[in-house]
C-alpha cells in the first residue's frame, strides 16, 4: 500500500542503526535532534509519552530540530534510529507534581461540570526556557486524554501555537496532539493524517510584549474576549477551561508584572502556576494569591519545579526553529505537503501597515516614568502605513480581517486570516511578488508588516 | 506518526474493527466491506484476518463475521473471492459445526446464494466457484444426515425427544453390550430392536413397528429443511430391518469395527504422537477393507469378532456406562436403563452437539469418516450406512458428555483432547451454554485475547478490572504546593490509563471501555480509514493551507470529529456541515469552461473587476473559470458576485459597493455566511452578540 507522503518516510533512506533503550518506571529519555538530521523513534513495549501525548506502539515517529523527552509512567522499551545531538536517561523528573497539577485541575473541571461554571483558567508563568510551553502542552494533552476540550492560549509571540512566531493564538484541543509536530496543524484544504485544529490568530509582529497599551495588551484583551466567549458558547469547552502560555519576558520585571496583571484580569485567571522561579513565585503569591476573581472564586498561586530536561535554546536553534515553523505554515510537513505558489500584485492592491520596532520602547518602559506617554502619541504610534519597498523583501505580512481603510485600532484588533511572504519588490513596475498560503490572489485586506522575525530569508521552494 | 497506516496497521485495525462486530449490524458490515475494498491490495492478509476472526470468535458472533465475508465476496470480489475461497471449506465447516441450529439455517441460506451470481450483477459467475461450494454443500448434506440419524437414535433411545437435530449423536453408543451383542443375534430379543437395526424406525414415513416401545414419543423434532433429500437417508439397517441372522451378524461386526476405528481415530486425533494408536488404527482400517471386499468364511469372521470384542473391551471409552454390567451376556439392550438414561440426558441438549461435532470436524475424524463413507458407498452401498453414523455408535471420549461423574479414564481423555484442541486453537467455547464439562477453561481458551490491539488492555478484562478501582481511587489532589508533591501512582494509572483502556493502535488515542467508548473508537477508526482513503485518492493533488477562521466562526466551531462522523475531517462540525450544505448550491462550485479567446480571458468580472481564476478541472477535462457563470452573450460574472447582486436586489435596494473578492467567495463556500454580506466587521465589538455580552462582563 502506498499512501501519499509516506513515500518520503525513512523506508527508502539507508537504514539507520537502531538502538534500543529500556526506560524504567517514572524515568525519561531526553534527546535533542539537530535541524537537518532525523531521528526515528518507535515504542516497542510499555507505554511512553511525549509531553503527555502517548506514543502508539510499533509506530515510527520521526523528529528533526527537536529538544524533547519521552517519559514513561510504567516503563517502556523504545527503539531509536538516527543520531541525536544529546541523549540521556533521566531518573529525576517533576512529572509527579505536573500530573498532580493536572488532577487538581480535573477536580476543578468536575466541579465546573456540576455547577455550570467555567473550568479553571490557568496561567503558566516562568523565566525563558523554564519549560512553560512544555508544561502547557502536557496539561493540554492530559486534559484531552481525560476527555476534556481545553482552550490553549499562546501569549508568547516567540512560540506560535498552530501558527507562526510573531502571532498570538488560541486553539481548542479535542483530540490527541501531534507527537512529531508538537501541537498539530491548522486546517488545510485537503485530508490531513492528524485531526486539524482550528486556531484563532492575532498578529503581534514583535518578539517581546511592549509595555504600553499600544498593541500587546489590546490583543490580549481581544483574545481573552474570544476565549471567554468560547467557554460560554460551548459548555464542554467551558468546563474544561483554558491553559495560557506566556512569554518569559513578562516574568522578568516590573513592566512585565503589569502585563501579568492584565492577563490575569482579562482571562479571569484563577490558577497561577509559576515554573522554576522562587522569586517570581513569591512576587506572584503576594500579588495574586487569594485575590477574588468573579463570585466566590479566588486565584491560587502554586509553584512547580523546572524540569531538568528544559534546556536553554540558543539563538541559532531558535532561528531555525522559527523558520521551520514558517515553512510548515506554507509547505506543510512530510505527512501533508502543501503547494503554495507565488503570485504578483500591484502596489495599489495592497495597504501595508508597519509595526514599529519597539524593543527599545520596552526597555525604556522598565525605566522609571517609561510608561508616561500621552494617549494621542500612543494612538498615533500603533502602526504606520508604508508603501512597498525593497526592505520588505522576505518580510512577513499578516492578512487581517480588516479593511485597509480601517482605523489602526481596528486593524490591530482584527484576527489574522493568514500570512504571506513578500518574495520580490519591483519598484519600477510597482509590482510585488508574494507567496500566499492558498490561491493566487491576495485578499483585499489590511496587511501588517511585522518587525519580527526579520531573519527568515527566502521561504519559497 | 510518519507511517499512518503501514500494512500491519491496516491489518491490525481491521482485526480490531472485526472484534467490535458483535451482532448483525448492517452499517458495520458495510463499513468493513468498504474498508476491504479500499485495501484490496491487502486481500490476502485481510482474508486471513477474517478467517482467523471467524475461527476465533464465540459461536454467537460467527454469523455477523460470515456476513462480512459474504458481503466482501459479493461486493468486492476479485482477489477476495480467491483468497477467501481458498480456505472457505474449513472456515465454513468449522463455524457451521460450532453454531446452533438457527444460525446453521442462515449459513445454509448463505451457501445457497454463493452458488448463484451476485444479484443484479452482469457477471453470471457464481459468487464462489462451484469447486468451492460443492464440497461444502456435499458436506452439509452429510452433516444433516448425521444429525438426522443422531436425532432419531436419540429419540428412540431416550424416549423423550431431546429436541435437537444435533442432540447427542453419541447417545446410541451407550450400552457396552453393543460390543457383546454381536455374539447374540438381535432377533433373539423380539421386543427391543438391536442396535444395529436401530435406524429403521425412521420417522420419515417408514412405518413403525408397533412393538417399538417409544414410537408414540416421536414428535419429529427434525429441523432438517423439509426440502432436504438426504441421499444417504435410508441407511442400510433401515433398508434391511429383517435380515437373516448371519447377515445381521456380519453387519454388526462391520459396525463394531467401524466403531473401533472411529474411536481410535478420535483417540489418535487427541494423541497423534502415539504410534501404538497409529498401528492399531491402521490394523483396524485394513481389517475393515478386508471385511468389505472379501467374503470371509464364518470361522474367520468369528475370529475377527472375538478379537474385535476384545479390543472393544480394552478400549477405555468403550465402557462409559457404569450402570451396565460390562460382561453381561444378556441380549443386547439398547433401551437405556434408568441409570443410563440419566447418564445420557444432557443438561442442556443444545449445548452439547456443537462441541461434539466441532470436535469431530476439528480432529478431521469426520472428514475421514465421511471420506471413507464415500468410498464405502462406491464399493458396497450396503455398507454406507455404517460409516455415516459413527458418532451415534461412537463412545464419546471427549467433551461431549455433560456429566462430570463419568469414569475417570474418559474424562482424562477429555482433558487431554481438550487441551490439545485448545492448543491448536480449534476448540471454541460455546459461551452461551453452561457446559458442565469445561466451564472454567472456556473463556480463556477461546476468546481471542491474543489480539494485538488489545494485548495491553484486553477489553473484557479491563472493563471489569478497571472499573471498581476507578471508583475507589479518589482524586484527592489539592491545589497547593505540598499536595502536588505527593506521588499518586494509583491515581495516575486509574485516570490516565485505566479509565480509557481502549487505545487506537495508530495514534494512541484512548477510549473508554464502555459502549459509548467503543462507538467512539469505531468512529475514530473510521476517521483514520477515511482520511487514508482521501490521502490515497488525493495523492499528487496540490493542497494548501487554509485561511484562518474569524472570531465568530472560531467561537461557533465544534471540535468533535470523533462524535460526528460527518465532520470528521473538518476542523469543526458546524463548519463542515455548513460547508457540505453550502457546497451544494455554492456559487463557487459553478464554473464555466474558460473561453479560448485571449481577449475574453482577460476581461474581469464586471461586478468586482477582478479577473477569473483559471484552473484545470478534471471532470470537465478542460480549463475552467471557477466561481463563474455565463450571464449571456459571452459576458461572465463571478457566480458569487452574481448571487450577491441577486440577493441584494431581492433584499435591499442598496447593495454593498464592493463584494469581497477571494476571501469572500471562499467564505461563501465555507459556511452559510454568504447570507451575510461578507464584509469585514466594522466595529471592534464584531457581530457576535455573545462576544459583546462577554466583553461587557469581563472588561
Amino acid at each position: 500500500m502506498s499512501l501519499p507522503g509516506l513515500q518520503l518516510s525513512a523506508s527508502d533512506e539507508p537504514v539507520l542503526s537502531a538502538v534500543v533503550h529500556h526506560l524504567t518506571e517514572g524515568s525519561e529519555w531526553r534527546f535533542e535532534v539537530a535541524f537537518g538530521s532525523t531521528v526515528e523513534i518507535k515504542l516497542l513495549s510499555g507505554n511512553a509519552e511525549l509531553f503527555g501525548t502517548e506514543l502508539a506502539q510499533k509506530q515510527t515517529y520521526s523528529f528533526s530540530g527537536t529538544k524533547a523527552a519521552i517519559y514513561t509512567w510504567h516503563g517502556c522499551t523504545i527503539e531509536v534510529a538516527g543520531e541525536c545531538q544529546v541523549e540521556y536517561l533521566a531518573e529525576e523528573t517533576p512529572m509527579i507534581s505536573y500530573a498532580n497539577l493536572h488532577f487538581a485541575l480535573e477536580r476543578k473541571r468536575d466541579e465546573a461540570v456540576s455547577t455550570g461554571q467555567d473550568g479553571p483558567r490557568v496561567l503558566v508563568l516562568g523565566p525563558e526556557d523554564a519549560g512553560k510551553t512544555s508544561l502547557v502542552k502536557l496539561l493540554t494533552a492530559y486534559a484531552t486524554r481525560s476527555g476534556r476540550q481545553p482552550v490553549t492560549v499562546n501569549l508568547d509571540p516567540k512560540e506560535g501555537i498552530l501558527s507562526v512566531p510573531g502571532s498570538l493564538s488560541a486553539v481548542t484541543f479535542s483530540s490527541i496532539l501531534d507527537v512529531e509536530e508538537g501541537w498539530g496543524s491548522s486546517p488545510v484544504n485537503g485530508p490531513s493524517p492528524i485531526p486539524v485544529m482550528l486556531p484563532l490568530v492575532y498578529y503581534y509582529g514583535q518578539a517581546n510584549p511592549d509595555s504600553g497599551d499600544r498593541i500587546y495588551k489590546p490583543i490580549v484583551t481581544r483574545l481573552a474576549v474570544a476565549v471567554l466567549s468560547k467557554l460560554q458558547d460551548d459548555r464542554h469547552v467551558g468546563s474544561s477551561g483554558c491553559l495560557i502560555d506566556t512569554p518569559g519576558a513578562i516574568s522578568q520585571g516590573k513592566g512585565g508584572y503589569d502585563i501579568i496583571q492584565h492577563i490575569v484580569s482579562e482571562f479571569s485567571v484563577n490558577v497561577l502556576v509559576v515554573v522554576g522561579s522562587e522569586r517570581l513565585y513569591s512576587d506572584m503569591l503576594r500579588r495574586f494569591n487569594g485575590q477574588p476573581i468573579g463570585i466566590g472564586e479566588t486565584t491560587t498561586v502554586i509553584k512547580l519545579d523546572r524540569s531538568g530536561g528544559s534546556v536553554d535554546r540558543d539563538e541559532d536553534f531558535l532561528r531555525r526553529s522559527r523558520k521551520a515553523q514558517f515553512l510548515r505554515y506554507f509547505y506543510g510537513d512530510p505527512k501533508m505537503e502543501l503547494h503554495p505558489r507565488t503570485t504578483e500584485c500591484d502596489f495599489s492592491h495592497v495597504t501595508i501597515y508597519r509595526v514599529p520596532n519597539t524593543t527599545s520602547d520596552f526597555l525604556a518602559s522598565l525605566l522609571p516614568g517609561g510608561e508616561a506617554e500621552d494617549d494621542a502619541a500612543t494612538q498615533r504610534l500603533i502602526y504606520e502605513k508604508v508603501v512597498p519597498s525593497p526592505q520588505m523583501q522576505n518580510g512577513i505580512l499578516a492578512v487581517v480581517q480588516a479593511d485597509g481603510n480601517d482605523t489602526p485600532e481596528h486593524i490591530r484588533d482584527a484576527s489574522v486570516i493568514g500570512f504571506v511572504q513578500i518574495t520580490e519588490v519591483d519598484e519600477k513596475r510597482k509590482k510585488l511578488r508574494i507567496l500566499p498560503p492558498i490561491g493566487l490572489q491576495l485578499p483585499r485586506r489590511a496587511l501588517i508588516w511585522g518587525s519580527w522575525p526579520s531573519d527568515l530569508g527566502e521561504l519559497v521552494r | 506518526m510518519s507511517v499512518a497506516h503501514n500494512s500491519d496497521q491496516v491489518v491490525e485495525d481491521y482485526k480490531s474493527s472485526l472484534l467490535d462486530l458483535t451482532q448483525n449490524n448492517k452499517h458495520e458490515i458495510n463499513l468493513l466491506t468498504v474498508i476491504a475494498s479500499e485495501y484490496i491490495g491487502k486481500a490476502v492478509e485481510l482474508s486471513r484476518v477474517l478467517e482467523t476472526h471467524i475461527r476465533n470468535v464465540p459461536p454467537d458472533r460467527k454469523l455477523p463475521a460470515f456476513y462480512v465475508l459474504d458481503s466482501i465476496a459479493k461486493n468486492v470480489g476479485g482477489a477476495y473471492t480467491r483468497c477467501l475461497g481458498q480456505n472457505l471449506y474449513h472456515t465454513f465447516m468449522n463455524a457451521y459445526a460450532s453454531v446452533q441450529a438457527p444460525i446453521r439455517k442462515k449459513l445454509d441460506e448463505m451457501v445457497k446464494t454463493w452458488k448463484e451470481p451476485v444479484p443484479g450483477s452482469t457477471d453470471m459467475r457464481p459468487v464462489f466457484p462451484v469447486e468451492i461450494t460443492r464440497p461444502i454443500e456435499t458436506n452439509l448434506i452429510k452433516f444433516r444426515t448425521l444429525a438426522f440419524q443422531a436425532a432419531q437414535q436419540q429419540q428412540r433411545q431416550q424416549g423423550p425427544p431431546m429436541s435437537h437435530m444435533m442432540s447427542q449423536p453419541y447417545a446410541a453408543a451407550a450400552p457396552p453390550s453393543e460390543w457383546q451383542n454381536t455374539a447374540t443375534p438381535p432377533q433373539s430379543n423380539g421386543y427391543y430392536p438391536p442396535p444395529n437395526t436401530q435406524g429403521y424406525p425412521q420417522p420419515n414415513g417408514v412405518p413403525q413397528r408397533s412393538s417399538y416401545p417409544s414410537n408414540n414419543q416421536f414428535p419429529h423434532p427434525q429441523p432438517t429443511p423439509p426440502n432436504f433429500q438426504p441421499p444417504y437417508q435410508p441407511p442400510n439397517p433401515n433398508t434391511y430391518p429383517y435380515q437373516p441372522p448371519p447377515m445381521q451378524d456380519l453387519n454388526a461386526l462391520h459396525r463394531d469395527i467401524e466403531n473401533l476405528i472411529s474411536t481410535t481415530k478420535l483417540e489418535f486425533a487427541a494423541r497423534h504422537w502415539d504410534t501404538g494408536l497409529q498401528t492399531k488404527l491402521k490394523a483396524l482400517l485394513d481389517l475393515q477393507s478386508i471385511m468389505r471386499n472379501q467374503q470371509l468364511p464364518p470361522n474367520q469372521i468369528q475370529a475377527i469378532r472375538d478379537q474385535v470384542s476384545q479390543l472393544a473391551q480394552t478400549q477405555p471409552p468403550a465402557t462409559p456406562t457404569p450402570g451396565m454390567p460390562p460382561s453381561s451376556m444378556l441380549p443386547p439392550n439398547p433401551v437405556p436403563t434408568p441409570t443410563a438414561f440419566a447418564f445420557y440426558a444432557p443438561p442442556s441438549s443444545t449445548s452439547q452437539p456443537p462441541a461434539d461435532i466441532q470436535r469431530l470436524l476439528d480432529s478431521n475424524a469426520l472428514a475421514e469418516i465421511l471420506a471413507s463413507a464415500a468410498r464405502a458407498k462406491q464399493s458396497t452401498p450396503v455398507q454406507s450406512a455404517a460409516p455415516s453414523i459413527p458418532p451415534p455408535t461412537n463412545p464419546p471420549p471427549v467433551t461431549s458428555l455433560p456429566q462430570p461423574d463419568r469414569t475417570s479414564t474418559p474424562s482424562s481423555n477429555t482433558t487431554s483432547l481438550l487441551a490439545n484442541l485448545k492448543a491448536l486453537g480449534m476448540l471454541m467455547p460455546d459461551t452461551s451454554t453452561p457446559n458442565g464439562a469445561m466451564p472454567t477453561s472456556q473463556p480463556s481458551s477461546g476468546f481471542p485475547l491474543s489480539h494485538h490491539n488489545y494485548s495491553n488492555t484486553p477489553p473484557m478484562r479491563s472493563s471489569h478490572l478497571a472499573r471498581p478501582p476507578l471508583q475507589e481511587i479518589r482524586n484527592d489532589v489539592e491545589l497547593n504546593n505540598s499536595s502536588l508533591k505527593i506521588p499518586r501512582p494509583d491515581l495516575v494509572k486509574a485516570k490516565l490509563f485505566d479509565a480509557r483502556p481502549n487505545q487506537c493502535s495508530t495514534c494512541a488515542q484512548r477510549f473508554e471501555a464502555t459502549e459509548e467508548g467503543k462507538k467512539k473508537k469505531a468512529r475514530h477508526l473510521d476517521w483514520h480509514f477515511r482520511t487514508n482513503r482521501r490521502l490515497a485518492e488525493s495523492a499528487g493533488a496540490q493542497h494548501n493551507r487554509d485561511w484562518y477562521v474569524d472570531e465568530r466562526e472560531w467561537i461557533k466551531s465544534r471540535d468533535n470529529h470523533d462524535e460526528d462522523p460527518d465532520a470528521a475531517d473538518g476542523a469543526g462540525s458546524v463548519q463542515a456541515k455548513a460547508a457540505a450544505e453550502a457546497a451544494k448550491n455554492d456559487p463557487k462550485n459553478k464554473f464555466v469552461i474558460a473561453p479560448d479567446d485571449a481577449a475574453l480571458r482577460n476581461v474581469p468580472c464586471p461586478i468586482c473587476h477582478e479577473k477569473f481564476e483559471l484552473s484545470w478541472d478534471d471532470a470537465a477535462q478542460n480549463f475552467v473559470w471557477r466561481d463563474a457563470i455565463d450571464v449571456g452573450s459571452k459576458v461572465y460574472w463571478h457566480a458569487s458576485c452574481h448571487a450577491e447582486v441577486k440577493k441584494d436586489r431581492a433584499n435591499t435596494p442598496m447593495r454593498t459597493a464592493t463584494p469581497d473578492s477571494v476571501l469572500g467567495k471562499r467564505k461563501a463556500g465555507m459556511s452559510d455566511l454568504n447570507a451575510v454580506p461578507l464584509k469585514v466587521p466594522r466595529s471592534p465589538a464584531l457581530s457576535s452578540a455573545s462576544m459583546v455580552s462577554v466583553a461587557a462582563s469581563t472588561v
